[in-house]
């Protein structure tokens, strides 16, 4: 699973940055086609739910999904590619 | 299925404002009607005027946008008229406790099978932001511009006296805790009702010296006490915070319910 915005929905009011335990969201810097400042994404493999939500069949963490005013996050299939080495802080 | 089933895809993105805490509220009554496994065609919303009155909109079940203040007396009408229907009603604090106080308090009394998600902004956004009656002391609006001097409504203290069988408040900071006491009023035979404090940055977080939309957000997460908390405080006779936002659920009882399958 991956992680993404869409960008088509996002007003940018920055609420996902306030509630990611992981710190995956960070305020972007450049407006898009829309003129709107999309926060940017910090190696978003590390959230838990684009991991684990398989494995465990249900939404683990999802706080920036709930809290976005905008229902622009969420998370979508991902094609299976080669293994990542991946650095998980705790 | 998750909560993005039940949105008009279409329709978004929404017209809310960048921030505004509408959408979160709409996200976790959906979260919390969809862990209900209820049908869409058997789901109603009805909403009356104002910003939170346009979540319905976006919504794909069956809805009604009705006239101002009025969301209750039609919700009534609709469960009377067929009780197999689950009746969810979206309303603001203008909606609800201005224009509509009556129809809240006698459908509080008649202890109708409805759940009420109100959006509490503490103010009217959609018209300009005038002060409303759950405005608190001391903020500025464009009709209290000194501040307001007025006490505000305590709308769960209101629902709980008259009569409401489930009465909660949270705010758009709280999505968990609000997605579970919304699954809890769906459940509950009789009124409930859910208050949740959301920021109007446009109107009223610009005027009250919250600049960002997060700083309202980071003043609900540090302002909010549990109930539980504040009735230990009182308790022991420690003073409670003249500033604090009592949440949790307040109360939960079994009194006779109107429009309820037997």
């Amino acid at each position: 699973m991956r992680l993404v915005i869409d960008e088509r929905r996002c007003k940018g009011c920055n609420l996902c940055t306030l509630v990611c335990p992981y710190r995956i969201f960070s305020a972007g810097k450049q407006p898009n086609a829309r003129g709107i400042v999309v926060p940017v994404l910090d190696r978003p493999e590390r959230c838990a739910n684009c991991r684990l939500q398989a494995l465990y069949g249900r939404t683990l963490c999802g706080m920036c999904q709930m809290i976005c005013p905008d229902q622009a996050i969420s998370w979508v299939e991902e094609k299976p590619g080669e293994a990542q080495k991946v650095a998980i802080e705790f | 299925m998750t909560y993005s089933d039940w949105l008009r895809v279409d329709r978004l993105p929404h017209i809310y404002c960048a921030g505004c805490g509408n959408g979160t509220v709409i996200n976790c009554t959906l979260n919390a009607v969809d862990r209900m496994g209820w049908k869409k065609e058997e789901t109603v919303f009805v909403s009356g005027i104002g910003c939170s009155s346009r979540a319905p909109g976006y919504i794909v079940t069956d809805s009604l946008h009705t006239t101002h203040g009025r969301a209750l007396a039609f919700a009534t009408g609709i469960k009377m008229a067929n009780p197999e229907l689950h009746v969810v009603v979206f309303t603001g604090d203008g909606d609800l406790a201005a224009i509509g106080g009556n129809h809240f308090i006698h459908s509080c009394r008649r202890n109708i099978d409805l759940t009420v998600v109100c959006m509490n902004n503490q103010i009217y956004g959609m018209t300009g932001g005038q002060g409303s009656p759950t405005t608190p002391r001391g903020a500025l609006s464009t009709t209290t511009p000194y501040g307001s001097q007025e006490p505000a409504f305590d709308l769960c203290e209101l629902a709980s006296a008259a009569g409401a069988n489930f009465v909660s408040r949270w705010t758009s900071y709280h999505v968990k805790e609000l997605t579970r006491s919304i699954h809890q009023g769906l459940g509950v035979p009789g009124f409930s009702f859910i208050e949740a404090l959301v920021q109007c940055p446009t109107n009223y977080g610009r005027r009250n010296k919250f600049r960002q939309v997060m700083d309202q957000v980071e003043y609900f997460k540090t302002h909010g006490i549990l109930v539980q908390k504040a009735h230990r405080l009182r308790d022991e006779g420690l003073p409670i915070p003249a500033d604090a936002i009592l949440l949790g659920d307040m109360v939960r009882r079994d009194r006779p319910a109107m429009g309820v399958k037997r």
